[in-house]
């Protein structure tokens, strides 16, 4: 058994480097020319980025006829799809605002990239209900306002609370994710020469100057955005979950369904932070900002929240039998034997049973490893809201109108495109802005903070 | 390796009026209990089957705590570590606490009598779960799981006093770890067998998780209600202040809304979709004057903990968090109290010196417990490795 020293606090920094060192690696990116790894990335998603642009193109010339969408499964690949996007975007909030609250140092190395990739996630997100209505161009009646054709939005539509939920977030979000970027913009502005990049700089910090006052206001600021964004990331993927269970579709009704809902979405927005990190933190050399401690961290989260999520699998399966109903007996017996078992083991195996390999430290500090279990997460996340949506439609209450989903290839140009426009931002993001937050950082470094003992 | 510091603790005798206070309640309790077994054999298994939750409730609450300290590598609860572990030992008197009931099952249980059962085609299907032996099996092999984690997590915690070995902090994050999934599985099915079952027609995915909710608060409040008392009279290390007030004022507080968020979801999608197999449940709790106790739950368990420990000098304070601690604690026996007895008592609620006698006996088993652990252990972990870390923490 090896010792590890209890008595002391583990640094969240490996190694004890220069704070000057910290600037100058975290602000390179920024500071340099792109090089041609770049700009092969950014064709790609970009090429990714044009399906989608051609996959709307037909839905919106054609109808949504285009989409494998048929009599029973009215609500497929558009909805999978949000929910997907939308969860992923759980881990931004949950890293930045949860941890801190929790006061888990460790975060510190991943919580701006996961904050940022919260805001490209939910973007992605929100284009799914623009779209899935089928003429895009009547969106604004999703907002309450007073009319002349007498249209009133209708309140009782958990999907109306979708839309307040999810835009309450993206705001809140943003600006919890503006106010931690403030002291780095100023960091920024005094490094650089440039008049355009000066200019831009200054007008972010909004005046920034690194007075202990200054920094007295942002620490309240982010503790208090920390405690309005926790109850806002429970209540969207709550929301999101109501979409389905307060209707009575077997399978969609179930009461765990809001916590399971959450738990899942903080699951794949883990594996998404992971895979993108590790790439990042290799091409930028931040392995002793991202340290192999702090993905052990990670992937601890993730075993935790897949065994939720693996919980829930089996409550609902267990009560599904349990509660006497007949509709409901079915539903879970079809979606692990019928049509779409192929689907359904997928998302077990990938959901829960490939993350219990956490469980062993050495995989859970094997950088290759970890990046291919956060793989079948993802995927294995996608087809749980597959799983959930198609095979319950698929079959409901009504045998004569059953019918087998098929997507057609507009369905994978919009879901492969959605991906585009998701890494495109991530890839601009990471040459326009600081991917780990400077000030924090710093503030974590061995000997950074006063203590009683002399260190 | 550097050197543990030894943490400035004397232990000292506790003040005798623990022992007394404790034997009269006790003892008046358990005259009640069993006059009330006499009176109306019923009515008081009801109350036993409250009693076994909320007792439980407490039990596993605090051993979940203990757990997740170990686990989370968390410092600032270190040097009251020992309350929670004394709370867990409540899991030993669970078996004694469920004999009565056993004797009387059959009364609370509906689905225990074979001609309902031949009668009901849901019953009938829910058979091959819902039986007296497998009921039986379940309940003692829970029981015995949660006695093997706390006999081990207990042990190596009271070993680390003597030798002060930091390979026994790594012994118990390990086992931590396995009872997490123990424990998610045993709490989810003993509120689905002793809560779900009285009303064998319902089910409700989430209640597992609901009972989960209020059983880290039970435990969480009785610890901190002890916590406060000891450390406000010296009994604990010096330097515990309102820092760790305030890091226990908040996760009472974060787990109040828990509570509600998950109450909440129970409710809010049962009465959406408004479907007969599962709205009768809460109908039943809207008859006669349940329907002033059912929205006194929303005040009592969320309203008043909720503005009672939103500020920060709430949480820091000592008496604050005491009151708001004891009301916590009521709050959950109100709460098992809400989920159990209406499928006793149909027309309203009922309160009479037999449910009294069981939350006096309750306390003061409680005491008792306590006042005999404390005599022989010491109050502090002294030579936990992360002991005067968790003595340096500040905010």
């Amino acid at each position: 058994m090896s010792v590890v020293d209890y008595t002391k606090e583990l640094s969240v920094i490996e190694g004890k480097p220069p704070l000057r060192s910290l600037d100058d690696l975290i602000s390179k990116p920024l500071e340099t020319k792109p090089d041609k790894k770049f700009y092969i990335a950014l064709s790609i998603t970009l090429s990714m980025l044009g399906l989608f642009v051609i996959g709307l193109g037909l839905t919106f010339w054609y109808g949504i006829g285009m989409w494998g969408n048929n009599n029973p499964v009215g609500w497929a690949f558009d909805i999978v799809n949000f929910v997907f996007w939308v969860g992923i975007g759980h881990a931004g909030t949950l890293i930045s605002a949860i941890l801190f609250l929790f006061r888990q140092k460790w975060r510190t190395g991943i919580a701006r990239f996961a904050e940022g990739m919260t805001i490209f996630a939910v973007m992605t997100a929100m284009l799914f209900p623009l779209i899935h209505v089928g003429r895009p161009w009547l969106d604004g009646w999703l907002l309450p306002y007073p009319n002349q054709h007498g249209i009133w939005t209708n309140f009782t539509s958990p999907l109306l609370w979708d839309v307040f939920a999810v835009s309450t977030y993206f705001t809140v979000s943003l600006i919890f994710w503006y106010v931690g970027l403030i002291p780095d913009f100023a960091v920024l502005r005094e490094r650089t020469s440039g008049k355009v990049k000066k200019l831009t700089y200054s007008i972010f910090s909004l005046g920034w100057r690194f007075s202990n006052r200054h920094w007295n206001h942002y620490e309240m600021v982010y503790l208090i955005l920390a405690g309005f964004a926790t109850p806002l990331v429970l209540s969207v993927h709550t929301i999101v979950s109501f979409d389905f269970a307060v209707s009575i579709m077997p399978g969609w009704h179930t009461t765990i369904f809001p916590p399971y809902f959450v738990a899942g979405a903080v699951f794949s927005g883990f594996a998404m932070v992971q895979n993108v990190l590790l790439i990042i933190r290799k091409i930028f050399n931040y392995e002793h900002i991202i340290t192999v401690d702090t993905l052990d961290k990670m992937n601890k989260i993730m075993l935790v929240t897949g065994s939720m999520v693996g919980y829930a699998y089996a409550m609902e399966f267990f009560i599904a039998w349990y509660s006497g109903v007949e509709a409901e007996q079915f539903t879970f017996v079809n979606r692990a034997f019928g049509p779409y078992a192929w689907a359904y083991w997928i998302m077990v195996s990938c959901n829960v049973i490939s993350p219990q390999l956490f469980w062993i430290k050495k995989i859970r500090r094997s950088v290759p490893v970890m990046f291919v279990i956060a793989v079948f997460v993802n995927v294995g996340m996608w087809f749980e809201r597959f799983v959930i949506v198609v095979s319950s439609l698929s079959r409901d209450y009504l045998p004569s109108s059953w019918a087998y989903y098929k997507p057609t290839y507009v369905d994978f140009m919009i879901l492969i495109g959605s991906f585009g426009f998701f890494f495109t931002f991530i890839l601009l993001f990471t040459k326009a802005l600081p991917v780990v937050s400077l000030a924090e950082v710093k503030a974590v470094v061995d000997g950074a903070q006063p203590s009683h003992k002399d260190h | 390796m550097s050197s543990i510091h030894n943490a400035e603790y004397q232990k000292r005798e506790l003040p005798k009026k623990i022992q007394t206070i404790g034997l009269i309640l006790f003892g008046v309790g358990l005259l009640a209990v069993i006059l009330g077994y006499v009176q109306d054999s019923t009515r008081a298994a009801f109350n036993n089957i409250i009693l076994y939750v909320f007792l439980a409730s407490i039990g596993l609450g605090s051993l979940f705590l203990v757990a997740v300290e170990y686990l989370s590598g968390a410092v600032w609860s270190t040097p009251f570590r020992r309350i929670p572990e004394f709370l867990s030992a409540l899991l030993i008197v669970l078996p004694f606490v469920l004999i009565p009931v056993f004797s009387n099952m059959s009364h609370i249980f509906h689905w225990m009598h074979p001609e309902v059962v031949s009668a009901d085609k849901i019953l009938q299907s829910k058979a091959p779960y819902l039986n007296s032996t497998f009921f039986i099996i379940r309940t003692a092999a829970f029981i015995f799981l949660w006695l093997v984690f706390y006999f081990f997590i207990i042990k190596n915690s009271k070993k680390q006093d003597a030798s002060g070995d930091q390979s026994l902090t790594k012994k118990n994050i390990k086992i931590s770890a396995v009872f997490m999934p123990v424990f998610a599985i045993t709490i989810s099915f003993t509120a689905i067998d002793w809560l779900m079952s009285l009303e064998p027609h319902w089910f409700s995915t989430i209640l597992g998780v609901y009972y989960f909710s209020g059983s880290v608060l039970a435990g969480l409040a009785a610890a901190t209600i002890i916590i406060v008392m000891l450390n406000e009279n010296g009994y604990l290390v010096n330097g515990l202040n309102s820092n760790h007030y305030y890091s226990l004022g908040a996760l009472l507080f974060a787990f109040t809304n828990f509570w509600a968020y998950i109450a909440f979801s129970q409710f809010m999608l049962i009465w959406y979709a408004n479907l007969p197999e599962e709205t009768f449940w809460f109908l039943q709790r809207w008859e006669g004057t349940w329907i002033i106790f059912t929205i006194g739950l929303i005040f009592v368990r969320f309203v008043i903990p909720y503005f009672g420990l939103l500020s920060q000098p709430s949480k820091m304070n000592p008496k604050r968090l005491l009151v708001m601690s004891c009301w916590i604690l009521f709050a959950h026996w109100y709460d098992m109290y809400w989920l159990a007895m209406p499928n006793y008592s149909k027309d309203g609620v009922l309160f009479g010196w037999i449910e009294l006698g069981f939350v006096l006996f309750a306390i003061g088993l409680v005491m008792l417990l306590f006042n005999q652990l404390a005599k022989k252990n010491n109050l502090v972990a002294i030579k936990d490795p992360k002991l005067q870390r968790g003595i340096d923490f500040r905010l």
